[in-house]
């Protein structure tokens, strides 16, 4: 009786207090109340069933302190959620594994549930499963079953059935159905529409989630390159104190009266250096004035002590890899640089966000820090403007119309880069504004851009004597413009408009081996059938090559043809030369006994560019055309044609580049085979701007990091 | 939201099995389609699958409609109704009763939701009614056992 009692009352009652009220959360409070209460009053029913009060006590304490368990909301709703259940499910949701984990994986927490929001496809998902079920209802059938919205038509036709011959009925079946069938299709089509709809949003929110990231990563970027400067500074310092401390040590050995002399000097120089401003350079000063006064002043003297400052190195890169250009857009504008007023002749960079070279008609060479965007010096010695160079870490070599190869030693520069970074932040903040109202793509505002084009007058003017110290030494043997040159380790080869190449040695600085190409090349045409010209060894015939010997400057002749050098371009590796000359050969060299073992015959105007690596060699000349050439059979791999001359060209590992005399890069991928364009070109293109960008001349990349030069001095950094 | 009448199936359509030939259909153009597979796809194989009345293949579609769920915020109110009534087919109806509650809350109107809370309600009604009516039989044996021993001591007492 009471069994029964127990379990009608408080199944009902919680049922009538759902029923009456109107909102049906579970969580409401009210509900639980309401519960609770019928819990209480069943509770109170059953533990004091009639009149007997001896019980009462005990029992009334522990009912309230039940009660006030039960008015927790925690304990109130999971006991509400247990009459929400039926008992097998509870059973079954505690006991059994596959059911415990079934409903982990399809757990769907509430707060994805409660914004769900409303739906904005036409057709629901219930329409598109009806629309490709596959059509299985036999003809007779099909119009007698009951079937929902679209197909009703089916139902009114079921009564003409029976109307005309068999044949034709059967042929109407087949034609309404195939009508149906292409209503389905149409829904089918519109589910895939609001499919693709949705891929589109989730795409803009990856892109979003990208750029972030892509911010987070130059971020790090920068801060790992300040990492390094300091690294290379601490460095230095703990170089000097160490050797400072074994020369104070070598001293104490020495007689003590020295080292009261040395002290007295140092506190004399400490006092000197308490009216200086510059208290980091302390110890250099200090090392300086000991060493010229002491006993060790037969040694040469390292620094004199009017120069306050210390060398800084340029922060080589030891252990970061700038990784930022990588993961950008291909054809995204990294940085645009004014470098010059005039055509850029010659350029080169060590690494991306390294350091650049650029040399111009303005005859000066400018060293640029691609980090930073900011000029570092300017390379002073030739006599006039500088026709090839090239960089390899810190060494530079460059080749100019004066007839001398000069090379220069960056690590010997003065360039502060903290101080520069904090100077430009005047001019950054300025410029930084400006890209971010441009509408050029939100990695614009990864850089602090130093200079954009037309902030070129607010730019601090470089040092003047950084790079004083940093030349070398000269080779100078030739007697015409070098006009290309090449080194890799401790080998420079040069070429010139006198129709040799030399090779160097960088060690001693002097030349080893001088090549006659006109020589050489008549040899090889008195063992080859050769198309044509029939040059004899001595003659200069001017079937050779367009525009005559050397430079025609102000000659009749157009300015690209009179610049034609005899020597183009040149690369050597260990004892392996490749040179591209004026009459379209390409001749590949033993250097160890200076003859030509190969020659590659194909292009039809000068050879402007050259590089080779294991297997190709590439070759940009000025007929208009890039050819590959496969280095083990000598024969054309592969050949590009454009509209203008090749003025110069590089590849990577990746890509081939190359300045065909247009105002953008021509790109080609080795790995898609597809050819496109990068550069300040293709958004004038589409913008229609008045002022379009000058033609490219110089270009080189290297992983990604795309550099290029063009006729009125700018300099562009993209990312390829 | 007037989505027309046919916008969700009835709770009664999800009694109605497909043929084993269309589920088989479904099953290996879900498959076939591999790992970018399309939404309606999944979809057609999941509502097939609750159809079905293999527990484990109801259980497979609840999954994926969950999956469908997360994917796609489009559709999450149509999956509200599906995973009401697969969990409802399935027996675990504190989740259905989520789940159908929440759609009701977004949209007062759904007829469907409206049938399939009557619907679940009742069935909890009913189990639960069972349930307690035999864990309320089990007790009362226990009582009167307990009762009867008790008794016994007394008199043995005295």
């Amino acid at each position: 009786m009471t069994g029964r009692g127990r379990s009608t009352s408080p199944r009902r009652q919680p049922g009538h207090s759902r029923q009456a009220s109107n909102d049906d959360n579970i969580s409401d409070t009210r509900q639980i109340e309401a519960f609770g209460r019928t819990v209480q009053a069943t509770a109170s029913q059953l533990i004091f069933p009639g009149n007997d009060q001896h019980g009462t006590d005990p029992y009334k304490s522990a009912l309230t302190s039940v009660q006030r368990q039960l008015r927790r909301p925690l304990i109130q709703r999971s006991v509400f959620s247990f009459t929400q259940q039926s008992p097998r499910e509870l059973l079954r949701g505690k006991f059994s594994t596959s059911e415990v984990e079934h409903r982990a994986l399809s757990y769907i927490p509430q707060e994805l549930i409660r914004t769900a929001p409303a739906g904005q496809s036409p057709f629901s998902l219930f329409e598109g499963f009806k629309a490709s079920l596959p059509d299985t209802e036999d003809d007779g059938r099909g119009g007698r079953r009951k079937r929902h919205g679209r197909n009703g038509s089916k139902l009114l036709e079921g009564p003409q059935e029976h109307k005309g011959p068999p044949q034709l009925v059967k042929m109407k079946r087949e034609r309404d159905k195939l009508d149906h069938r292409l209503e389905m299709m149409g829904i089918r089509k519109t589910m895939c529409a609001s499919e693709i709809r949705e891929i589109d949003t989730k795409i803009a929110n990856m892109n979003t989630m990208r750029r972030v990231v892509l911010e987070r990563l130059a971020g790090l970027e920068q801060e790992e390159h300040d990492m390094e400067v300091e690294i290379g500074d601490l460095a230095e310092r703990v170089a000097e104190m160490q050797e400072m401390l074994e020369d104070e040590e070598a001293l104490a050995k020495q007689s003590p009266s020295l080292i009261a002399e040395g002290e007295a000097e140092r506190r004399a120089a400490d006092k000197k250096l308490e009216t200086e401003e510059d208290d980091e350079e302390a110890e250099a000063d200090m090392d300086a004035s000991f060493m010229s006064e002491s006993i060790y002043g037969k040694l040469p003297k390292a620094q004199e002590s009017p120069r306050s400052k210390a060398k800084r190195r340029m922060p080589k890169r030891t252990i970061s890899m700038p990784v930022l250009h990588e993961h950008m857009e291909p054809g995204t504008k990294i940085r645009e640089l004014q470098a010059h007023n005039d055509v850029i002749t010659a350029m080169d960079f060590d690494a991306p966000f390294g350091t650049l070279v650029t040399a111009a008609l303005d005859d000066t060479v400018r060293v640029w820090d691609l980090n930073a965007g900011r000029c570092m010096g300017m390379l002073e010695g030739h006599l006039s403007s500088v026709r090839c160079l090239q960089v390899e870490e810190n060494l530079v070599a460059t080749g100019s119309m004066d007839a001398s190869i000069r090379l220069w030693d960056l690590g010997q520069a003065d360039y502060n880069p903290a101080q520069a970074a904090a100077s430009n932040n005047i001019t950054d903040k300025s410029s930084e504004a400006e890209d971010a109202e441009a509408d050029k793509g939100s990695d614009a505002a990864l850089f602090t851009p130093a200079a954009s084009v037309a902030d070129l007058a607010s730019q601090p003017p470089p040092q003047g004597d950084a790079m004083a110290d940093c030349h070398l030494f000269t080779l100078s043997a030739h007697v015409a413009e070098i006009t290309a040159l090449n080194f890799r380790g401790n080998t420079l080869v040069s070429g010139s408009a006198d129709k040799t190449l030399r090779q160097w040695d960088l060690e001693k600085g002097r030349c080893i081996q001088t090549l006659d190409v006109l020589w050489a090349a008549a040899q090889a045409q008195t063992t080859t059938v050769n198309t044509s010209a029939a040059a004899t060894p001595a003659s200069e015939s001017g079937g050779w090559w367009k525009s005559g010997a050397g430079r025609l400057r102000g000659s009749a002749e157009a300015a690209e043809q009179a610049e034609a050098d005899f020597v183009g371009a040149v690369q050597v590796f260990d004892a392996a030369l490749a040179c591209g000359t004026a009459d379209g050969m390409v001749r590949l060299w033993d250097l160890r006994s200076g003859q030509v073992h190969r020659s590659l015959v194909g292009h039809t105007g000068p050879v402007t560019s050259l590089q080779f690596d294991d297997v190709f060699l590439v070759t940009g000349s000025r007929d208009r055309s890039i050819r590959i050439w496969d280095l083990r059979t000598g024969t054309i791999h592969d050949a590009f044609a454009y509209d203008q001359p090749i003025s110069s060209m590089q590849f990577d590992a990746r890509r081939i580049v190359a300045a065909a005399g247009e105002d953008v890069v021509k790109v080609y991928d080795k790995a898609d085979g597809r050819q496109w364009d990068c550069g300040a070109g293709v958004l004038a293109a589409t913008a229609e701007t008045t002022s379009r960008p000058s033609v490219v001349e110089r270009v080189r990349i290297k992983d990604g990091y795309l550099v290029e030069g063009r006729r009125d001095g700018v300099v562009g950094v993209w990312s390829c | 939201m007037a989505n027309g009448l046919f916008w969700l199936p009835d709770a009664a359509d999800a009694e109605s099995p497909l043929k084993p030939a269309e589920l088989q259909i479904l099953r290996s153009q879900y498959e076939k389609e591999g790992e970018y597979v399309s939404l309606q796809t999944k979809f057609n194989y999941a509502w097939g699958l609750i159809k079905s009345n293999n527990r484990l293949d109801q259980q497979e579609g609840v999954r994926l409609l969950s999956e469908i769920f997360r994917a796609s915020p489009d559709r999450r109110r149509e999956c509200l109704y599906y995973l009401g009534l697969g969990n409802y087919k399935l027996g675990n109806y504190a989740e259905a009763k989520r789940y159908n509650d929440s759609l009701l809350d977004l949209e007062q109107g759904n007829l469907q939701a409206q049938s399939l809370r009557q619907l679940i309600d009742d069935k909890v009604a009913k189990e639960g009614l069972m349930g307690v009516a035999i864990v309320g039989g089990v007790a009362a044996a226990v009582a009167v056992g307990v009762g009867m021993f008790v008794r016994g001591a007394q008199r043995g007492k005295r």
